[in-house]
Protein backbone atom coordinates (compact mmCIF):
# COMPACT_ATOMS: atom_id res chain seq x y z
CA UNK A 1 0.00 0.00 0.00
CA UNK A 2 2.69 2.08 0.92
CA UNK A 3 4.52 1.59 -2.23
CA UNK A 4 1.93 1.29 -4.14
CA UNK A 5 1.13 4.99 -3.31
CA UNK A 6 4.44 6.20 -4.06
CA UNK A 7 4.72 4.51 -7.42
CA UNK A 8 1.88 6.63 -8.64
CA UNK A 9 3.28 9.86 -7.75
CA UNK A 10 6.42 8.72 -9.33
CA UNK A 11 4.20 8.21 -12.60
CA UNK A 12 2.03 11.15 -12.11
CA UNK A 13 5.03 13.22 -11.73
CA UNK A 14 7.26 11.73 -14.44
CA UNK A 15 4.77 12.03 -16.98
CA UNK A 16 4.03 15.52 -15.58
CA UNK A 17 8.08 15.81 -16.42
CA UNK A 18 7.78 14.69 -19.61
CA UNK A 19 5.51 17.10 -20.56
CA UNK A 20 7.40 20.12 -19.61
CA UNK A 21 10.50 17.96 -21.62
CA UNK A 22 8.09 18.40 -24.39
CA UNK A 23 7.06 22.47 -24.40
CA UNK A 24 10.78 23.08 -23.26
CA UNK A 25 12.37 21.25 -26.39
CA UNK A 26 9.72 22.19 -29.02
CA UNK A 27 12.13 25.32 -29.10
CA UNK A 28 15.03 23.51 -30.53
CA UNK A 29 13.33 22.15 -33.69
CA UNK A 30 10.98 24.64 -34.02
CA UNK A 31 12.27 28.41 -33.28
CA UNK A 32 14.02 28.69 -36.55
CA UNK A 33 11.36 27.87 -39.05
CA UNK A 34 8.89 29.76 -36.94
CA UNK A 35 11.17 33.23 -36.87
CA UNK A 36 11.77 32.97 -40.77
CA UNK A 37 8.41 32.57 -41.18
CA UNK A 38 9.14 28.95 -43.23
CA UNK A 39 6.12 27.30 -40.88
CA UNK A 40 3.61 29.16 -39.27
CA UNK A 41 3.70 28.84 -35.56
CA UNK A 42 0.88 26.56 -34.95
CA UNK A 43 1.24 24.24 -38.05
CA UNK A 44 5.28 24.08 -36.45
CA UNK A 45 4.20 22.95 -33.22
CA UNK A 46 1.44 20.60 -34.67
CA UNK A 47 4.26 18.86 -36.98
CA UNK A 48 6.79 18.86 -33.73
CA UNK A 49 4.17 17.43 -31.94
CA UNK A 50 3.54 14.45 -34.76
CA UNK A 51 7.06 13.58 -34.98
CA UNK A 52 7.65 13.18 -31.34
CA UNK A 53 4.80 10.70 -30.87
CA UNK A 54 6.10 8.87 -33.73
CA UNK A 55 9.71 9.25 -32.51
CA UNK A 56 8.78 8.26 -28.64
CA UNK A 57 6.88 4.75 -30.40
CA UNK A 58 10.21 4.20 -32.48
CA UNK A 59 12.17 3.64 -30.16
CA UNK A 60 11.53 2.12 -26.90
CA UNK A 61 14.51 -0.09 -25.60
CA UNK A 62 15.36 1.82 -22.46
CA UNK A 63 18.38 1.98 -20.33
CA UNK A 64 18.50 -0.23 -17.31
CA UNK A 65 20.14 2.47 -15.12
CA UNK A 66 18.24 5.98 -14.98
CA UNK A 67 21.04 8.28 -14.37
CA UNK A 68 23.78 6.41 -16.95
CA UNK A 69 25.95 5.69 -14.16
CA UNK A 70 26.53 8.71 -12.71
CA UNK A 71 24.63 7.44 -9.49
CA UNK A 72 26.15 4.23 -7.88
CA UNK A 73 22.97 1.98 -8.76
CA UNK A 74 22.25 -1.69 -8.60
CA UNK A 75 24.08 -4.53 -7.38
CA UNK A 76 26.92 -3.04 -4.78
CA UNK A 77 25.44 0.35 -5.29
CA UNK A 78 22.61 2.41 -3.16
CA UNK A 79 19.00 1.73 -4.10
CA UNK A 80 17.39 4.04 -5.60
CA UNK A 81 14.25 4.40 -3.71
CA UNK A 82 10.80 5.81 -5.48
CA UNK A 83 11.15 8.20 -3.05
CA UNK A 84 14.14 9.76 -4.55
CA UNK A 85 13.21 9.82 -7.87
CA UNK A 86 9.98 11.13 -6.79
CA UNK A 87 11.82 14.16 -5.12
CA UNK A 88 14.38 14.08 -7.96
CA UNK A 89 11.78 14.65 -10.55
CA UNK A 90 10.44 17.54 -8.10
CA UNK A 91 14.07 19.21 -8.66
CA UNK A 92 13.90 18.83 -12.31
CA UNK A 93 9.73 19.58 -12.56
CA UNK A 94 10.29 22.72 -11.09
CA UNK A 95 13.68 23.51 -12.49
CA UNK A 96 12.54 23.04 -15.79
CA UNK A 97 9.21 25.69 -15.48
CA UNK A 98 11.52 28.36 -13.75
CA UNK A 99 13.80 27.91 -16.73
CA UNK A 100 10.39 28.15 -18.98
CA UNK A 101 9.17 31.37 -17.23
CA UNK A 102 12.45 32.91 -17.99
CA UNK A 103 12.54 31.82 -21.55
CA UNK A 104 15.82 30.03 -21.46
CA UNK A 105 16.32 27.12 -23.30
CA UNK A 106 17.96 24.35 -20.67
CA UNK A 107 18.77 20.57 -20.87
CA UNK A 108 15.71 18.74 -19.28
CA UNK A 109 17.86 15.66 -18.79
CA UNK A 110 20.33 17.60 -17.11
CA UNK A 111 17.70 18.99 -14.71
CA UNK A 112 16.39 14.95 -14.14
CA UNK A 113 20.07 14.28 -13.23
CA UNK A 114 20.16 17.19 -10.98
CA UNK A 115 17.19 16.35 -9.14
CA UNK A 116 18.22 12.82 -8.71
CA UNK A 117 22.11 13.87 -7.92
CA UNK A 118 20.43 15.62 -5.02
CA UNK A 119 18.41 13.39 -3.85
CA UNK A 120 20.59 10.80 -3.87
CA UNK A 121 23.26 12.70 -2.27
CA UNK A 122 20.59 13.44 1.02
CA UNK A 123 19.07 9.94 0.55
CA UNK A 124 22.35 7.58 0.46
CA UNK A 125 25.06 10.07 1.46
CA UNK A 126 28.48 11.60 -0.76
CA UNK A 127 29.65 8.43 -2.12
CA UNK A 128 26.35 7.31 -4.04
CA UNK A 129 27.25 9.82 -6.63
CA UNK A 130 30.22 9.23 -9.17
CA UNK A 131 31.45 12.82 -10.01
CA UNK A 132 34.33 11.43 -12.45
CA UNK A 133 31.02 10.04 -14.67
CA UNK A 134 29.22 13.23 -13.83
CA UNK A 135 32.40 15.50 -14.83
CA UNK A 136 32.79 13.49 -18.05
CA UNK A 137 29.28 12.86 -18.96
CA UNK A 138 27.75 16.17 -18.21
CA UNK A 139 30.07 19.51 -17.20
CA UNK A 140 32.41 18.62 -20.04
CA UNK A 141 30.07 17.80 -22.89
CA UNK A 142 27.88 20.82 -21.92
CA UNK A 143 31.17 22.68 -22.62
CA UNK A 144 32.07 21.18 -25.81
CA UNK A 145 28.44 20.76 -27.39
CA UNK A 146 27.79 24.81 -28.82
CA UNK A 147 31.27 24.92 -29.34
CA UNK A 148 30.65 21.92 -32.28
CA UNK A 149 27.75 23.46 -33.05
CA UNK A 150 28.58 26.78 -33.23
CA UNK A 151 31.52 25.71 -35.62
CA UNK A 152 29.37 23.54 -37.90
CA UNK A 153 26.73 26.23 -37.64
CA UNK A 154 29.31 28.97 -38.74
CA UNK A 155 30.89 27.38 -41.39
CA UNK A 156 27.49 25.72 -43.12
CA UNK A 157 25.97 29.48 -43.01
CA UNK A 158 28.93 31.00 -44.49
CA UNK A 159 29.10 28.28 -47.26
CA UNK A 160 25.21 28.65 -47.61
CA UNK A 161 25.57 32.80 -48.49
CA UNK A 162 29.28 31.86 -50.47
CA UNK A 163 27.09 29.53 -52.76
CA UNK A 164 24.17 31.12 -53.19
CA UNK A 165 25.94 34.87 -53.69
CA UNK A 166 24.75 36.70 -56.57
CA UNK A 167 26.11 40.19 -56.33
CA UNK A 168 23.63 41.45 -59.09
CA UNK A 169 20.52 39.48 -60.21
CA UNK A 170 17.96 38.54 -57.51
CA UNK A 171 19.59 35.39 -55.43
CA UNK A 172 16.66 32.56 -54.49
CA UNK A 173 17.37 32.39 -50.71
CA UNK A 174 13.74 32.05 -49.91
CA UNK A 175 14.13 28.18 -51.03
CA UNK A 176 16.10 27.60 -48.42
CA UNK A 177 12.85 28.11 -46.39
CA UNK A 178 11.89 24.37 -48.00
CA UNK A 179 14.79 22.90 -46.93
CA UNK A 180 14.01 24.49 -43.19
CA UNK A 181 11.05 22.11 -42.64
CA UNK A 182 12.97 19.17 -43.38
CA UNK A 183 16.35 19.73 -40.93
CA UNK A 184 13.99 21.08 -38.31
CA UNK A 185 11.75 18.01 -39.41
CA UNK A 186 14.59 15.93 -38.30
CA UNK A 187 15.50 17.40 -35.35
CA UNK A 188 11.87 16.93 -33.98
CA UNK A 189 12.09 13.10 -34.82
CA UNK A 190 15.62 12.92 -33.27
CA UNK A 191 14.25 14.60 -29.87
CA UNK A 192 11.24 12.40 -30.15
CA UNK A 193 12.98 8.91 -29.99
CA UNK A 194 15.44 10.48 -27.48
CA UNK A 195 13.52 12.13 -24.88
CA UNK A 196 10.29 10.25 -24.73
CA UNK A 197 12.72 7.36 -23.47
CA UNK A 198 14.43 8.54 -20.74
CA UNK A 199 10.72 9.34 -19.02
CA UNK A 200 9.86 5.48 -19.81
CA UNK A 201 12.91 4.43 -18.66
CA UNK A 202 11.86 6.32 -15.08
CA UNK A 203 8.29 5.06 -14.56
CA UNK A 204 9.69 1.40 -15.32
CA UNK A 205 12.47 1.64 -13.05
CA UNK A 206 9.84 2.92 -10.83
CA UNK A 207 7.08 0.46 -11.24
CA UNK A 208 10.64 -2.32 -11.18
CA UNK A 209 11.73 -0.50 -7.24
CA UNK A 210 7.83 -1.08 -6.36
CA UNK A 211 7.88 -5.08 -7.20
CA UNK A 212 5.20 -4.52 -10.00
CA UNK A 213 7.56 -6.12 -13.00
CA UNK A 214 10.62 -7.91 -13.16
CA UNK A 215 13.94 -6.88 -13.47
CA UNK A 216 15.49 -5.66 -16.36
CA UNK A 217 11.90 -5.68 -18.20
CA UNK A 218 10.84 -3.02 -20.75
CA UNK A 219 8.39 -1.51 -20.45
CA UNK A 220 4.69 -2.11 -20.76
CA UNK A 221 2.86 -0.87 -24.02
CA UNK A 222 0.32 1.55 -21.26
CA UNK A 223 3.50 3.19 -20.28
CA UNK A 224 4.91 3.64 -24.00
CA UNK A 225 1.76 5.64 -25.13
CA UNK A 226 0.97 7.68 -21.71
CA UNK A 227 4.71 9.11 -21.94
CA UNK A 228 4.15 9.37 -26.07
CA UNK A 229 1.18 11.28 -25.68
CA UNK A 230 2.10 13.35 -22.94
CA UNK A 231 5.88 14.23 -25.02
CA UNK A 232 3.41 14.96 -27.83
CA UNK A 233 0.97 17.16 -26.22
CA UNK A 234 3.51 19.34 -24.29
CA UNK A 235 5.23 20.16 -27.87
CA UNK A 236 2.14 20.70 -28.94
CA UNK A 237 1.76 23.30 -26.28
CA UNK A 238 4.55 25.00 -27.54
CA UNK A 239 7.07 26.78 -25.34
CA UNK A 240 6.30 30.24 -26.90
CA UNK A 241 8.95 31.61 -24.43
CA UNK A 242 11.85 29.58 -24.99
CA UNK A 243 10.83 29.86 -29.37
CA UNK A 244 10.95 33.58 -29.00
CA UNK A 245 14.47 33.55 -27.51
CA UNK A 246 15.99 31.08 -29.85
CA UNK A 247 13.86 32.33 -32.55
CA UNK A 248 14.87 35.86 -32.27
CA UNK A 249 16.34 36.54 -29.10
CA UNK A 250 19.28 35.11 -29.73
CA UNK A 251 20.08 36.82 -33.06
CA UNK A 252 17.89 38.03 -35.67
CA UNK A 253 17.22 34.51 -37.93
CA UNK A 254 16.95 34.80 -41.18
CA UNK A 255 15.91 31.49 -43.82
CA UNK A 256 19.75 30.72 -44.34
CA UNK A 257 20.96 30.77 -41.41
CA UNK A 258 17.73 28.75 -39.81
CA UNK A 259 18.72 25.86 -42.71
CA UNK A 260 22.07 25.75 -41.81
CA UNK A 261 21.55 26.05 -38.25
CA UNK A 262 19.06 22.93 -38.11
CA UNK A 263 21.01 21.10 -40.36
CA UNK A 264 24.32 21.39 -38.11
CA UNK A 265 22.00 20.78 -34.97
CA UNK A 266 20.52 17.66 -36.90
CA UNK A 267 23.71 16.46 -38.16
CA UNK A 268 25.49 16.75 -34.59
CA UNK A 269 22.70 15.56 -32.79
CA UNK A 270 23.01 12.40 -34.88
CA UNK A 271 26.50 12.32 -35.05
CA UNK A 272 26.96 12.49 -31.06
CA UNK A 273 24.00 9.83 -30.25
CA UNK A 274 25.55 7.39 -32.86
CA UNK A 275 29.83 7.58 -32.42
CA UNK A 276 29.31 7.37 -28.42
CA UNK A 277 29.93 10.68 -27.26
CA UNK A 278 26.39 11.94 -26.24
CA UNK A 279 25.60 15.71 -26.42
CA UNK A 280 22.74 17.45 -24.84
CA UNK A 281 19.77 18.84 -28.00
CA UNK A 282 19.24 21.86 -26.24
CA UNK A 283 22.51 22.61 -26.55
CA UNK A 284 23.31 22.00 -29.50
CA UNK A 285 20.42 23.59 -30.83
CA UNK A 286 21.15 27.02 -29.27
CA UNK A 287 25.24 26.60 -30.24
CA UNK A 288 24.10 26.40 -34.08
CA UNK A 289 22.26 28.74 -33.74
CA UNK A 290 24.54 31.02 -32.85
CA UNK A 291 27.36 30.26 -34.92
CA UNK A 292 24.41 30.89 -37.75
CA UNK A 293 24.55 34.24 -35.95
CA UNK A 294 27.89 34.84 -36.48
CA UNK A 295 28.29 33.19 -39.65
CA UNK A 296 25.78 36.42 -41.77
CA UNK A 297 27.88 39.09 -42.48
CA UNK A 298 26.19 41.98 -40.54
CA UNK A 299 24.09 39.79 -38.34
CA UNK A 300 24.65 40.56 -34.78
CA UNK A 301 24.36 38.08 -31.66
CA UNK A 302 22.70 39.41 -28.68
CA UNK A 303 25.53 38.41 -26.53
CA UNK A 304 23.46 39.05 -23.43
CA UNK A 305 21.04 36.43 -24.08
CA UNK A 306 23.24 34.00 -25.07
CA UNK A 307 25.63 34.96 -21.60
CA UNK A 308 21.76 34.48 -19.46
CA UNK A 309 21.72 30.68 -21.62
CA UNK A 310 25.05 29.71 -21.43
CA UNK A 311 24.49 30.90 -17.31
CA UNK A 312 21.40 28.57 -17.18
CA UNK A 313 23.37 25.49 -18.59
CA UNK A 314 25.76 25.56 -15.63
CA UNK A 315 22.79 26.12 -12.81
CA UNK A 316 20.32 23.66 -13.89
CA UNK A 317 22.40 20.83 -12.39
CA UNK A 318 23.14 22.41 -9.09
CA UNK A 319 19.51 24.01 -9.07
CA UNK A 320 17.84 20.85 -9.57
CA UNK A 321 19.91 19.14 -7.40
CA UNK A 322 19.30 21.62 -4.80
CA UNK A 323 15.56 21.27 -4.88
CA UNK A 324 15.75 17.07 -5.31
CA UNK A 325 18.00 17.51 -1.95
CA UNK A 326 15.41 19.18 -0.11
CA UNK A 327 12.43 17.48 -1.54
CA UNK A 328 14.49 14.19 -0.45
CA UNK A 329 14.77 15.80 2.93
CA UNK A 330 11.43 16.60 2.96
CA UNK A 331 10.20 13.02 1.75
CA UNK A 332 12.34 11.27 4.47
CA UNK A 333 9.84 12.39 6.72
CA UNK A 334 7.50 8.83 4.84
CA UNK A 335 4.41 9.32 3.67
CA UNK A 336 3.40 12.77 5.39
CA UNK A 337 6.97 14.00 3.93
CA UNK A 338 5.61 12.62 0.49
CA UNK A 339 2.15 14.21 0.86
CA UNK A 340 3.77 17.57 1.73
CA UNK A 341 6.32 17.25 -1.19
CA UNK A 342 3.46 16.78 -3.60
CA UNK A 343 1.37 19.86 -2.36
CA UNK A 344 4.18 21.96 -2.10
CA UNK A 345 5.60 20.86 -5.32
CA UNK A 346 1.62 21.71 -6.64
CA UNK A 347 1.72 25.30 -4.83
CA UNK A 348 5.02 26.00 -6.92
CA UNK A 349 3.99 24.98 -10.36
CA UNK A 350 0.64 27.10 -10.22
CA UNK A 351 2.64 29.77 -9.18
CA UNK A 352 5.08 29.83 -11.73
CA UNK A 353 1.57 29.46 -13.91
CA UNK A 354 0.00 31.94 -12.18
CA UNK A 355 3.12 34.67 -12.74
CA UNK A 356 3.32 32.98 -16.67
CA UNK A 357 0.04 34.28 -17.34
CA UNK A 358 0.45 37.72 -16.16
CA UNK A 359 2.89 38.59 -18.84
CA UNK A 360 1.23 36.31 -21.78
CA UNK A 361 4.48 36.44 -23.93
CA UNK A 362 3.33 32.93 -25.54
CA UNK A 363 0.93 34.01 -27.82
CA UNK A 364 1.39 32.23 -30.97
CA UNK A 365 -0.92 35.17 -32.87
CA UNK A 366 1.13 37.82 -31.43
CA UNK A 367 4.55 35.58 -32.44
CA UNK A 368 2.85 35.18 -36.09
CA UNK A 369 2.98 39.52 -36.36
CA UNK A 370 6.41 39.96 -35.00
CA UNK A 371 7.39 37.52 -38.02
CA UNK A 372 4.74 39.10 -40.66
CA UNK A 373 7.11 42.63 -39.52
CA UNK A 374 10.21 40.99 -39.57
CA UNK A 375 10.02 39.93 -43.48
CA UNK A 376 9.63 43.53 -44.58
CA UNK A 377 11.11 45.61 -42.13
CA UNK A 378 14.03 47.37 -41.69
CA UNK A 379 14.95 46.91 -37.80
CA UNK A 380 13.98 50.42 -36.79
CA UNK A 381 10.76 50.07 -38.55
CA UNK A 382 10.36 47.14 -36.72
CA UNK A 383 11.58 48.80 -32.93
CA UNK A 384 9.38 51.54 -33.66
CA UNK A 385 6.55 49.08 -34.95
CA UNK A 386 6.51 47.35 -31.91
CA UNK A 387 6.79 50.29 -29.23
CA UNK A 388 3.50 51.61 -31.00
CA UNK A 389 1.41 48.18 -30.68
CA UNK A 390 2.91 48.14 -27.31
CA UNK A 391 1.42 51.60 -26.28
CA UNK A 392 -1.46 51.09 -27.95
CA UNK A 393 -2.42 47.93 -25.87
CA UNK A 394 -1.08 50.23 -23.01
CA UNK A 395 -3.99 53.08 -23.62
CA UNK A 396 -6.26 49.79 -24.11
CA UNK A 397 -5.58 48.24 -21.25
CA UNK A 398 -6.24 51.81 -18.95
CA UNK A 399 -9.47 52.80 -20.34
CA UNK A 400 -10.76 49.27 -20.00
CA UNK A 401 -8.90 48.99 -15.93
CA UNK A 402 -10.02 52.47 -15.56
CA UNK A 403 -13.29 52.16 -13.40
CA UNK A 404 -13.75 55.57 -12.39
CA UNK A 405 -14.42 57.65 -15.65
CA UNK A 406 -16.72 55.30 -17.57
CA UNK A 407 -17.71 59.07 -19.00
CA UNK A 408 -13.92 59.75 -20.45
CA UNK A 409 -14.06 56.38 -21.97
CA UNK A 410 -16.70 56.70 -24.05
CA UNK A 411 -15.46 60.85 -25.43
CA UNK A 412 -12.18 59.16 -26.30
CA UNK A 413 -14.19 56.14 -28.04
CA UNK A 414 -16.03 58.62 -30.37
CA UNK A 415 -12.89 61.31 -30.54
CA UNK A 416 -11.75 58.44 -32.58
CA UNK B 1 38.09 9.53 -18.38
CA UNK B 2 36.92 11.87 -21.21
CA UNK B 3 36.81 9.65 -24.91
CA UNK B 4 38.78 12.59 -26.52
CA UNK B 5 39.05 10.52 -29.77
CA UNK B 6 35.44 9.44 -29.98
CA UNK B 7 34.65 13.89 -29.34
CA UNK B 8 36.68 14.61 -32.01
CA UNK B 9 35.23 11.92 -34.33
CA UNK B 10 31.97 12.86 -33.51
CA UNK B 11 32.93 16.70 -34.35
CA UNK B 12 34.75 16.50 -37.55
CA UNK B 13 31.59 14.23 -38.47
CA UNK B 14 29.07 16.86 -37.79
CA UNK B 15 31.10 19.59 -39.18
CA UNK B 16 32.00 17.95 -42.29
CA UNK B 17 28.17 16.13 -42.87
CA UNK B 18 26.31 19.74 -41.76
CA UNK B 19 28.45 21.58 -44.18
CA UNK B 20 28.01 18.90 -47.08
CA UNK B 21 24.13 18.68 -46.89
CA UNK B 22 23.75 22.69 -46.78
CA UNK B 23 26.55 22.88 -49.44
CA UNK B 24 24.42 20.55 -51.29
CA UNK B 25 21.10 22.39 -51.12
CA UNK B 26 22.64 25.79 -51.89
CA UNK B 27 24.43 24.66 -54.72
CA UNK B 28 20.90 23.21 -56.14
CA UNK B 29 19.49 26.54 -55.23
CA UNK B 30 21.77 28.80 -56.82
CA UNK B 31 21.77 25.98 -60.05
CA UNK B 32 18.31 26.86 -60.19
CA UNK B 33 18.87 30.79 -59.99
CA UNK B 34 20.68 30.76 -63.69
CA UNK B 35 19.06 32.51 -66.48
CA UNK B 36 17.22 30.24 -69.34
CA UNK B 37 17.36 26.96 -67.43
CA UNK B 38 18.87 24.97 -69.37
CA UNK B 39 17.88 21.10 -69.01
CA UNK B 40 21.14 20.24 -68.03
CA UNK B 41 22.05 23.49 -65.51
CA UNK B 42 18.34 22.10 -63.83
CA UNK B 43 18.99 18.33 -64.22
CA UNK B 44 21.97 19.46 -62.42
CA UNK B 45 20.14 21.12 -59.80
CA UNK B 46 17.87 18.37 -58.93
CA UNK B 47 20.72 16.23 -58.78
CA UNK B 48 22.18 18.51 -55.49
CA UNK B 49 18.51 18.46 -54.68
CA UNK B 50 18.45 14.29 -54.75
CA UNK B 51 21.92 13.83 -52.82
CA UNK B 52 20.76 16.11 -50.17
CA UNK B 53 17.61 14.30 -49.60
CA UNK B 54 19.82 10.78 -49.82
CA UNK B 55 21.62 12.20 -46.41
CA UNK B 56 18.38 13.30 -44.63
CA UNK B 57 16.80 9.63 -45.23
CA UNK B 58 20.20 8.16 -43.92
CA UNK B 59 19.51 10.78 -41.13
CA UNK B 60 16.48 9.07 -41.01
CA UNK B 61 18.09 5.80 -41.07
CA UNK B 62 20.50 6.10 -38.13
CA UNK B 63 17.42 8.41 -36.21
CA UNK B 64 14.92 4.97 -36.02
CA UNK B 65 16.89 2.43 -34.27
CA UNK B 66 14.79 -0.94 -35.73
CA UNK B 67 16.75 -0.27 -38.92
CA UNK B 68 20.45 -1.01 -37.56
CA UNK B 69 19.82 -2.14 -33.77
CA UNK B 70 18.49 -5.59 -34.52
Amino acid sequence: MDLTFIVVLVIVLAIFFDFTNGFHDTANAMATPIATGALRPRVAVTVAAVLNLVGAFLSTTVASTISGGIIHEGPGGVDITPAMIFAGLIGAVIWNLITWLRGLPSSSSHALFGGLIGAALVGAGTNSVDFGVLLSKVVIPAVLAPLVAGVAGFIATRLAYRITRRPVEKNHRTGFRVGQIFTSSMVALAHGTNDAQKTMGVITLALIAGGFLQTGSQPPVWVIVVCACAIAAGTYTGGWRIIQTMGGGITDIKATQGFAAEASTAATVLASSHLGFALSTTQVASGSIIGAGLGRRGGAIQWGTAGKIVIAWFITLPAAAAIGALCELVARLGNVGLIIDAVLGLAVILTIFIVSRRSPAEQSNALEVDVALNSVMTRQERRAAAKKRSDAILATRRQLSDESSLFGYGQQEEAR
Amino acid sequence: MIDWISFILVAVVSIGASAAIVALFAAGLRLLAVEGRRAIIRSGAYACFAVAALGVLFGIYLIIPVFHAG
